[in-house]
């Protein structure tokens, strides 16, 4: 069993006081404790952005990658050992800007990953730039004076069906039992697993606080059907006065590494057939 | 006996059948072989031709010079004319327009005996090789083998047809007509080469990784790398090797370093333009000190310039690419069979000092073919460099070693925690804005380059130590610059050929020794800046003393090159 005490820091967290990223490290250490694999088995990867540091807090396998590029580094990572549970931590900016065609991809080949977008609607690392979730209207340091940002915000939860993730959720960064049970449920699936975490950036987007949040999130209702994709996008449209929160959509099918027929386990420890290559070769003799 | 044929039509024509066909005849019958494939950035129409020279000695270019040339179209004439050497043979369909033809020139029913005989237009192939081995007087019996051998899984119905369509023309042709040529190679029954494993520079390179144990590959398709990543592809099921054509170039090479940092050997396989998308990539390699093999056949630029055609412009480029400083190596083969061993040791180079290893193709290296001796796979390359073996918590992914080699371990090892970032990081891998540190970690890194530098094989020198005039080369130019070398020194010109096949770190021991020697070295680039030329000034100091520059996308002959020379006053 893996004690809290074997997932401290390794280092001093950096996270602002407030940030919603500290509910995020908490659910993210409640969920590998509950879940019972053993630590090595665990491989956080991650981009650029106050997210990207989430290996460096943790003490687990980790690597903190490029801005954008977690997920194909993640995808390499997972077909490589089979037996890791593969999680990428990205924020709005990681993932749906630089890495957006990314994630499409993943989602639509159903590599067996776990993604954690959080998302606070702002760039914070860089210091308060816009970002692909801001809201139309919002104001920031690059976006165009009086109007704000000109555009509407992607979509997250709907990007992710469209794109074919076979699991899809949403939480929030102030409701750690709830956000603890997703990150479960997604490292679970034996798929392409998004869950979108609201999380309040305090400094820059104090706009989307902890009370904006708080008064907003809803969790599906019971009779809601996870297995609807059409509902599912139906719903992902909902994200204004009422915000909800629990799995969007829960499918399962053959997942990307099954697909390629690697094998088993780590590729490390395979071995090309020496004859094989020899018979590969001797094909081609005139 | 040295020939050069000239195989000229519109694509989608079979020229590359034919080619191959012609290829594999000489082959099996114990010539030398060199085929080039020239064509447009086009899927149909246009006009390409394949170039086979064909002897009974090594051949490692392509020539200007062709003796034969068999056209499907009107242009596969008009182009290669004044190429043609006098008394040249021309084979072409009678329904060609083209009449100014002269006494070896011969007007033939190619496609009517294809239909009329096989049944089916296709044959014409066969047809026109029925033709040409009656020109040159060698039996009709080396099509029929090849012909077997070639359509053998077709079915009996397809070789047969192939084989009376062959044996029509070469009746036709025997007696009045070829009595016209003055080819005569009957005699060239059994030739010497025992070379019988017909490859391109991409198939070796693939066969390479194969045997390096390559088991991930991720890449996008990108003109003249694609057919080694479809080559490793096809036979990914055979051996287990896992892949993945990717959304793109950065999703390709981030993919590969995913894979590399849990242990599974990768590479990928890109142009100059998908190397671009890389590059950011190439840093995070660099920084996290990941193994991975970069294989760049490179095509003339910039932007997507010329997509099926040669050049060697990317050295500078790949040799800086990414922003900050940490060591690479860089590695051009010359030919396949060189490619097959570099490529192996590529990989056990990228594991031995953790680093990105750049393969420098270019087109002309990827696509011409030539007979090599049967490689044999001796072992699979399985040599992992320093591997970490205690396991307790206290892993250091970047342990700071005296060789900058830090013990590796992988996402998954029990009892590891295997940190790693692409920001400056300490010896955990965890971020550190240290100034010791961070001085610390960049002398780590660059301490391997004296490392890597004693593993590196000194350039090769050609012909004798001594000489007046020093060709130098790099990749796959050497193999024109080496026959014209050849041709030079047997008319009594004092020439040498210092050829790198590893270009960087630059190794400067043989290179200052034959700077000392020579009175006059010259440098022979596919390029129009002289990379190579001025990466050797940059890290020795000397300078060449004559430039000599191809970019118009067509590979060197030696013809070209002694051209050159001539102009620069070698005599």
């Amino acid at each position: 069993m893996i004690e809290r005490e074997d997932l401290e820091s390794p280092q001093d967290i950096q996270w602002c006081p407030g940030c919603g990223n500290f509910g995020i490290l908490r659910a993210l250490k409640q969920a590998v404790m509950e879940l019972g694999y053993p630590k090595h088995e665990f491989f956080l990867v991650s981009g650029i952005g106050q997210s990207g540091k989430t290996p460096h807090f943790i003490n687990l396998n980790g690597f903190h990658t490029l801005h954008g590029r977690a997920i194909p580094v993640a995808t390499g990572a997972h077909v490589a050992n089979t037996d890791l549970k593969v999680i990428v931590h990205g924020g709005d900016g990681d993932l749906l800007g630089e890495g957006l065609g990314h994630l499409m991809h993943a989602a639509r080949r159903n590599v067996n990953v776990t993604c954690l977008l959080h998302n606070n609607g702002v760039y914070g690392l860089t210091k308060g730039q816009y970002s692909p979730t801001s809201p139309h209207g919002f104001v920031s340091k690059t976006s165009p004076p009086p109007t704000g940002v000109p555009m509407d915000p992607v979509n997250t939860i709907g990007v992710a069906l469209i794109g074919g993730a076979t699991f899809v959720a949403r939480g929030f960064a102030g409701d750690i039992n709830q956000l603890t049970q997703l990150i479960v449920d997604a490292i679970e699936h034996p798929g392409f697993a998004l869950v979108e975490i609201m999380q309040p950036c305090v400094i820059f987007n104090p706009k989307w606080g902890w009370d904006f949040f708080r008064e907003r999130v809803y969790k599906l209702e019971d009779d809601y059907d996870i297995k609807s994709r059409t509902a599912a996008l139906e719903k992902s449209f909902e994200f204004g006065d009422r915000i909800p929160t629990g799995v969007f959509y829960k499918h399962e099918k053959t997942h990307f590494a099954q697909e390629l027929q690697l094998p088993e386990g780590s590729l490390r420890d395979h071995t090309n057939d020496r004859e094989e290559i020899q018979d590969i070769i001797d094909e081609m003799l005139v | 006996m040295d020939l050069s044929f000239n195989i000229g039509g519109a694509a989608g024509q079979g020229i590359n059948t034919i080619g191959d066909l012609v290829a594999q005849v000489f082959v099996k019958n114990g010539l030398y072989t060199f085929t080039i494939k020239d064509y447009m950035s086009r899927v149909r129409g246009g006009y390409n031709f394949t170039q086979i020279r064909v002897s009974d000695e090594h051949v490692h270019a392509p020539v200007h010079s062709v003796d034969v040339i068999i056209a499907l179209t009107k242009d596969a004439i008009v182009n290669q004319r004044e190429r043609l050497i006098e008394g040249g043979v021309i084979i072409f369909d009678e329904s060609l327009d083209f009449e100014e033809c002269e006494r070896c020139h011969l007007p033939l029913p190619l496609e009517e005996t294809a239909e009329e005989v096989g049944g089916d237009v296709r044959m014409m192939n066969a047809a026109a090789l029925g033709a040409l081995l009656s020109v040159l007087k060698m039996p009709v019996s080396l099509a029929e083998n090849a012909l077997a051998d070639i359509f053998g899984d077709k079915g009996d119905s397809v070789v047969e047809g192939n084989v009376k369509v062959a044996r029509t023309m070469f009746e036709e042709v025997k007696g009045e007509l070829a009595q016209r040529c003055d080819h005569d190679f009957s005699s060239v029954e059994n030739a010497p080469s025992k070379d019988r494993l017909l490859v391109t520079g991409n198939q070796a390179i693939a066969l390479g990784a194969m045997a390096a144990n390559l088991k991930w590959i991720s890449a996008y398709p990108m003109s003249p790398s694609t057919s080694l990543f479809e080559f490793i592809i096809q036979n990914a099921q055979r051996l287990q090797i896992g892949g993945l054509q990717t959304e793109d170039e950065i999703a390709g090479l981030n993919m590969a370093l995913g894979a590399s940092h849990t242990g599974a050997r990768s590479m990928v396989t890109t142009s100059g333009g998908g190397f671009s998308l890389m590059v950011e990539a190439v840093g995070l390699a660099g920084m996290a000190e990941i193994p991975i093999v970069i294989y760049n056949a490179q095509r003339p630029g910039p932007s997507t310039g010329l997509p099926t055609r040669t050049e060697q412009g990317d050295l500078l480029f790949m040799l800086h690419s990414s922003q900050g400083e940490f060591p690479r190596i860089m590695i051009g083969p010359k030919d396949p069979l060189e490619a097959y061993y570099l490529t192996k040791n590529a990989f056990r180079l990228a594991d031995k000092f953790q680093v990105p290893v750049m393969l420098l193709g270019d087109q002309h290296l990827a696509e011409f073919s030539m007979n090599i001796p049967r490689i044999e796979i001796e072992e699979i390359s399985m040599e992992r460099g320093k591997l970490a073996e205690s396991s307790d918590d206290s892993y250091k992914r970047f342990k700071i070693t005296e060789d900058g080699v830090s013990p590796r371990a992988f996402p998954g090892d029990e009892g590891m925690v295997v940190a790693a970032s692409g920001n400056t990081h300490n010896e955990f891998g965890h971020i550190s804005e240290d100034p010791d540190n961070r001085n610390a970690m960049v002398e780590k890194r660059l301490a391997k380059i004296p490392r890597i530098l004693d593993e590196l094989e000194e350039p090769k020198v050609y012909g004798d130590e001594k000489a007046d005039y020093t060709l130098l080369t790099w990749g796959s130019t050497w193999g024109a610059a080496y026959e014209a070398m050849q041709r030079l020194s047997q008319d009594g010109v004092s020439i040498n050929h210092l050829h790198f096949a590893y270009l960087y770190p630059l190794k400067t021991k043989r290179l200052n020794r034959i700077w000392n020697e020579a009175k006059k070295i010259i440098s022979v680039e596919q390029n129009a800046t002289s990379q190579f030329a001025k990466l050797i000034r940059m890290e020795s100091g000397l300078s060449v003393d004559e430039e000599i520059n191809k970019y118009d996308g067509r590979p060197m002959t030696p013809e070209w090159i002694i051209k050159e020379l001539r102009e620069v006053g070698v005599r």
